[in-house]
């Protein structure tokens, strides 16, 4: 059905900057073909070209991009349509849904307007009929109360009933190819796994192909025919999933595989002779709301955590890991019960790399500022030991001079642990710290935390939805739910 | 609702903050009122006499609250140095003005959206940079210049109309309507332009969204794209700058009715701030900065009704 | 913050004419071929020509003397009244937006009324109370511009507040004046540099409109808005008089919004 033959995309007008030899090119000449109804996994970081590939074919690249090559489709090569007869296919042949369905809808129309004007723009159904299809496309995706959606906008929806809208409005013409980019890494793990099922299901009873693009083997593991794993632009390996998870050949499909986080770690349960570094009760945490109301967050929560030890705290997104954080840290004031700190300086591993590190201010400035505001020091002593804790975390002095953007994702939280430690710090809370990253760094950075931690004899509080990097790394497991601790057995 | 209901009272509290400034001002203004108009060699009682007769020797919180309360029921005083009555004197030359803001606004309104799609349609073509050099240009022409610069074209060199030969509204609407022309354009390029603008970056920004992306997907053409999905969330932030824009507007009218020599709410308050006549300094400033406000919520009401997002809340 | 890497015309074209300008404007501090205010009934209405290069006016005076004083006046004006209204501005509103609370939400509701007059309107007001003299002009036009400033670094505090960067400075233990005005405020630079240019051109509009109702700078101090008021009567027999204090007046603003515009790109 699908023959993509040689398929090169490129930038040119950013070429011109960079040197004239290392032409970037996104995509390298990539071959590869896809059955009818078959579900095909493309496997890359970012960076790897396999989005680029996704908008070639679906004939949605950037105006920017020159690309060369063959897409056969259904017989026809796809890179010599015009314009128009790209967009008689487009949407009835082949569609698309995209990572962010929080974004990728139009925010100001209404949602059954949206699924229909598919229908609108290649079929000649009269509006009852049109209104008829689109109730039914709703329903196939899972959702509910379909002619109540029909007339909400998207703001009035959840991130998963937004991809459902998204998946009923590429299969309502039961098109012969569907390009998932990334469709659930947007999503909680639950809303990812309906999702995925969805698509299965989908694909199972109307014979859709759907190519489906990802950055995580995982996922993808027991829903695909067939996986392609790229790299750089170039197709690394090809093969079934038996054959990409048990007998990888190339060496990258291994450092891949082996990022996948392994879980079921030893666990120590001798705490009783240990000290403790936090001890929490009766916390109640309150979010303020719009008004002057507040609402309650966390009930109750009593927990310890004790030298030594890595403490996993899982939950759903949106639940308060984050406000009970801030509450622990002293950043939020909406508290009542007791919060008690037997260590000096409890710092914070942030999420977004991006966010947690002053845009405007050099590395070496970030790294000094805490020793400045402790005034400990001599201004020497604390560029040594700025130059020490970066080292400890593997980037060299050089990189004192740099602005954070001038790092990569990986870069910047190693600069952010190292932030958490420069003060000597004995308890840090790890928020998410791996989640932003691509999978290869992830693990990088998890063993980091991990060596540092044996290194220094540090605690920490582990946040993550991601229950695999849970397993691996901690000691003991925190569930929070509906805003109260269970300790997880 | 309970939005609208907020926004109301918000108004309302604005409003009176208003008039408490605008009456408070002229409080601690230096310079005896009463001098200004008996003259400077006036007896002390004299000047006794015509403040018990203005009402000037009462407490301040008591001239407020009278002041105000006249105002609402319409009585805004007399004028000190006309010595007739400020609605009076205010009624004759308030259409003139609102006629030059409406023509204004209009102008505005029915130049920026057309040609801000235009040119954000070929942003990216030569003759696009072209078009935004020029519209950069016009947007830093003073409007006072500018009306200089179409009576001297226009009106001198061209002769499509005579410099300072007013046609009131009360001889003729059609004349009244076509002297506007020249002065609501003198207004209304430069403001024009900066829509224009904004409109366009608007518009570029907008197209750089995931939805469009979708739209593509599928198989919409370019001008649908641009109409029906793009044009929507590009005229949402427009809206909540034409508040800012119409209070321009009316400031412009101030100084462009001395340009063209319209008999406007303009020209009577720089004279009258000449003549240090209060009332009618205080009852323009409450009437403009009133009108700003109110048009303000107006264009707030607007942008909720545009906006799924904030209709909700 | 990179923004002089890539070629940008707008803000070099911007930087070009501010600067040329301001070199003139500097020149005329100096010096100016004539003494901008001696008449000379023997050359009045002279077009431009090599011993007048902008012409006389309707007392003979040398109209490129009188422009290049009024440029300095404008100048003066323009930059104190901008350096008047971002200071105050900025610290207003650093600390509303960065405490929020009570003072922030009454700050906030007297800066809704007072920008529901239009600034001119507010300048006329403020003129009459304190009188037309040149520091008087800049103190009225600079409690005008308090508010716009106040409103941009309010929006950007708030909005950095709540970044992580912040969290982690307090999580160090900074106080809160140390991360308002070493952590939060070169954050906030870019914003504050379009609205000071954005200032900066209001300023010269409000300025030179002013001077042309004949409410702004008295004579004898030249000023660009008041040659305009005075060059109208002679619109079709000395158009040059009218022109060359106009487009010194656009040319101001281009500059400044061509930068402004560099500078958001």
């Amino acid at each position: 059905m699908l023959e993509v033959r040689n398929l090169t995309v490129s930038f040119p007008d950013e070429t011109e900057r960079i040197e004239a030899e290392s032409v970037n090119k996104a995509v390298k000449g990539i071959s590869f073909s896809m059955k009818r109804g078959e579900i095909l996994a493309v496997i890359g970081e970012s960076g790897s070209g396999k989005s680029m590939t996704a908008l070639s074919i679906a004939g949605l690249l950037p105006e920017t991009a020159a690309s060369s090559g063959q897409i056969i489709f259904d017989g026809s090569d796809l890179m010599s349509l015009t314009k128009k007869e790209r967009r008689i296919i487009q949407g009835r042949d082949i569609s698309m849904i995209f990572q962010e369905p929080m974004t990728s809808l139009n925010p100001v129309m209404k949602v059954g307007k949206q699924v229909e004007e598919v229908l609108l723009l290649h079929t000649d159904l009269d509006k009852a009929e049109r209104k008829r299809v689109v109730l039914q496309a709703l329903e196939d995706a899972g959702l509910e109360q379909p002619e109540k959606l029909f007339y909400s906008y998207p703001h009035q929806l959840s991130g998963g009933m937004r991809q459902r809208v998204m998946i009923a409005m590429a299969m309502i013409l039961q098109p012969q190819l569907m390009i998932a980019d990334e469709p659930t890494t947007a999503l909680d793990r639950r809303i990812q796994d309906q999702i995925l099922t969805l698509l299965k299901e989908i694909n199972e009873k109307k014979q859709m192909g759907i190519l489906f693009i990802s950055h995580n083997l995982e996922v993808v593991k027991d829903f695909c025919d067939r996986i392609l794993v790229m790299y750089e632009g170039e197709l690394v390996e090809e093969g079934t999933p038996e054959e990409i998870f048990h007998h990888p050949e190339k060496e990258y499909t291994k450092r891949l595989l082996a990022s996948i986080p392994e879980g079921k770690k030893e666990r120590s349960t001798d705490q009783i002779d240990r000290k403790k570094v936090l001890l929490v009760e009766h916390l109640n945490v309150y979010y303020p709301e719009k008004g002057g109301g507040r609402k309650q967050v966390i009930f109750d929560a009593n927990f310890a955590i004790y030298e030594r030890e890595i403490v996993g705290l899982v939950g759903d997104s949106g639940g308060g890991k984050s406000s009970l954080s801030k509450a622990i840290l002293g950043l939020n004031i909406c508290t009542d019960g007791l919060i008690q700190h037997y260590t000096e300086y409890p710092q914070m591993v942030f999420q977004d790399p991006y966010g947690s590190l002053n845009p405007v201010r050099s590395i070496g400035w970030i790294l000094e500022e805490p020793l400045r505001i402790q005034r400990k020091l001599t201004k020497k002593e604390r560029r040594e030991q700025v130059q020490d804790i970066l080292k400890r975390v593997g980037l060299d002095r050089t990189y004192m001079d740099r602005r954070p953007s001038e790092l990569s994702g990986g870069q910047r939280q190693r600069v952010g642990i190292a932030l958490a430690l420069i003060l000597k710090s004995r308890f840090i809370i790890a928020d998410e710290p791996v989640s932003a990253l691509d999978v290869t760094i992830q693990a990088q950075i998890l063993s980091l935390l991990k060596e540092l931690g044996r290194e220094y004899g540090l605690s920490y509080l582990f946040i993550s939805h991601d229950m695999a990097v849970i397993h691996e790394m901690c000691d003991r497991i925190l569930r929070l739910e509906d805003g109260r601790i269970y300790e997880e057995k | 609702m309970k939005q609208i209901g907020k926004k109301t009272i918000t108004l309302i509290i604005t409003l009176l903050l208003i008039s408490f400034a605008a009456f408070l001002a002229f409080q601690v203004i230096p310079g005896d009122p009463s001098l200004s108009v008996l003259g400077m060699d006036a007896t002390e009682q004299q000047i006794a006499a015509y403040q018990k007769q203005m009402g000037l020797d009462r407490p301040m919180p008591v001239r407020y609250v009278s002041w105000v309360w006249d105002f609402v029921r319409g009585d805004l005083g007399d004028s000190y140095h006309y010595g007739t009555s400020v609605g009076g004197l205010l009624g004759d030359k308030l259409p003139v003005t609102l006629a030059l803001t409406a023509v204004s606004f209009l102008f505005i309104l029915g130049l920026s959206i057309p040609f801000g799609i235009l040119m954000a349609r070929f942003a990216d073509t030569r003759f696009g940079r072209l078009v935004n050099v020029v519209n950069q240009t016009l947007m830093s022409v003073p409007s006072f210049f500018l009306g200089v610069l179409l009576i001297l074209v226009f009106g001198l060199m061209l002769k499509w109309f005579t410099p300072g030969e007013y046609i009131s509204y009360r001889e003729s609407t059609t004349g009244f309507l076509l002297y506007l022309i020249a002065p609501a354009a003198a207004i209304a390029i430069p403001k024009t332009a900066m829509v224009i603008k904004f409109l366009r970056s608007s518009v570029l920004e907008q197209r750089k969204k995931d939805y469009v992306r979708t739209a593509y997907s599928k198989g919409n053409t370019d001008n649908r794209v641009l109409f029906i999905h793009v044009l929507k969330n590009s005229c949402i932030p427009v809206i909540t700058i034409l508040g800012m824009i119409i209070a321009d507007t009316m400031a412009g009218s101030i100084v462009v009715e001395q340009v063209f020599n319209l008999p406007g709410v303009g020209r009577l308050l720089v004279s009258s701030i000449g003549y240090r006549d209060y009332p009618v300094v205080q009852a323009i400033i409450v009437y403009i900065a009133s009108a700003v406000v109110i048009v303000n919520f107006i264009v707030d009401m607007l942008y909720r009704l545009a906006d799924p997002r904030i209709r909700e809340e | 913050m990179r923004y002089f890497g890539k070629k940008n015309t707008a803000l070099t074209a911007g930087i070009l004419i501010s600067a040329v300008l301001f070199a003139v404007m500097l020149i005329g501090v100096f010096y100016t071929p004539y003494e901008s205010s001696k008449m000379n009934g023997a050359e009045k209405f002279m077009a431009p020509c090599a011993r007048h290069l902008m012409g006389t006016d309707n007392f003979g005076r040398d109209i490129f003397s009188r422009v290049l004083e009024g440029l300095g006046t404008t100048f003066f004006v323009a930059v104190s009244v901008t350096l008047f209204g971002s200071l105050f501005g900025v610290l207003l509103g650093a600390i509303t937006g960065y405490f929020g609370g009570i003072l922030d939400e009454i700050l906030m509701r007297m800066n809704d009324a007072l920008v529901a007059f239009p600034s001119i309107l507010l300048a006329l007001v403020f003129i009459s109370i304190l009188g037309n003299k040149v520091y008087q002009i800049i103190l009225a036009l600079g409690i005008i511009f308090i508010p716009s400033f106040a409103r941009i670094v309010r929006g950007e505090f708030i909005r950095q507040k709540e970044l992580d960067y912040v969290k982690s400075a307090r999580l160090m233990g900074a106080g809160h004046f140390r991360i308002m005005f070493f952590h939060i405020l070169p954050n906030t630079l870019p914003a504050l540099l379009s609205a000071i240019t954005v200032g900066f051109n209001n300023a010269v509009l409000a300025e030179a409109g002013m001077s042309y109702l004949g409410i702004g700078v008295q004579p004898p101090d030249a000023s660009l808005g008041r040659m305009l008021a005075e060059a109208q009567g002679y619109l079709f027999s000395a158009p040059w008089y009218a022109l060359y204090p106009g487009v010194v007046i656009i040319l101001l603003i281009l500059g400044f919004s061509l930068i402004n515009e560099g500078l958001g790109a």
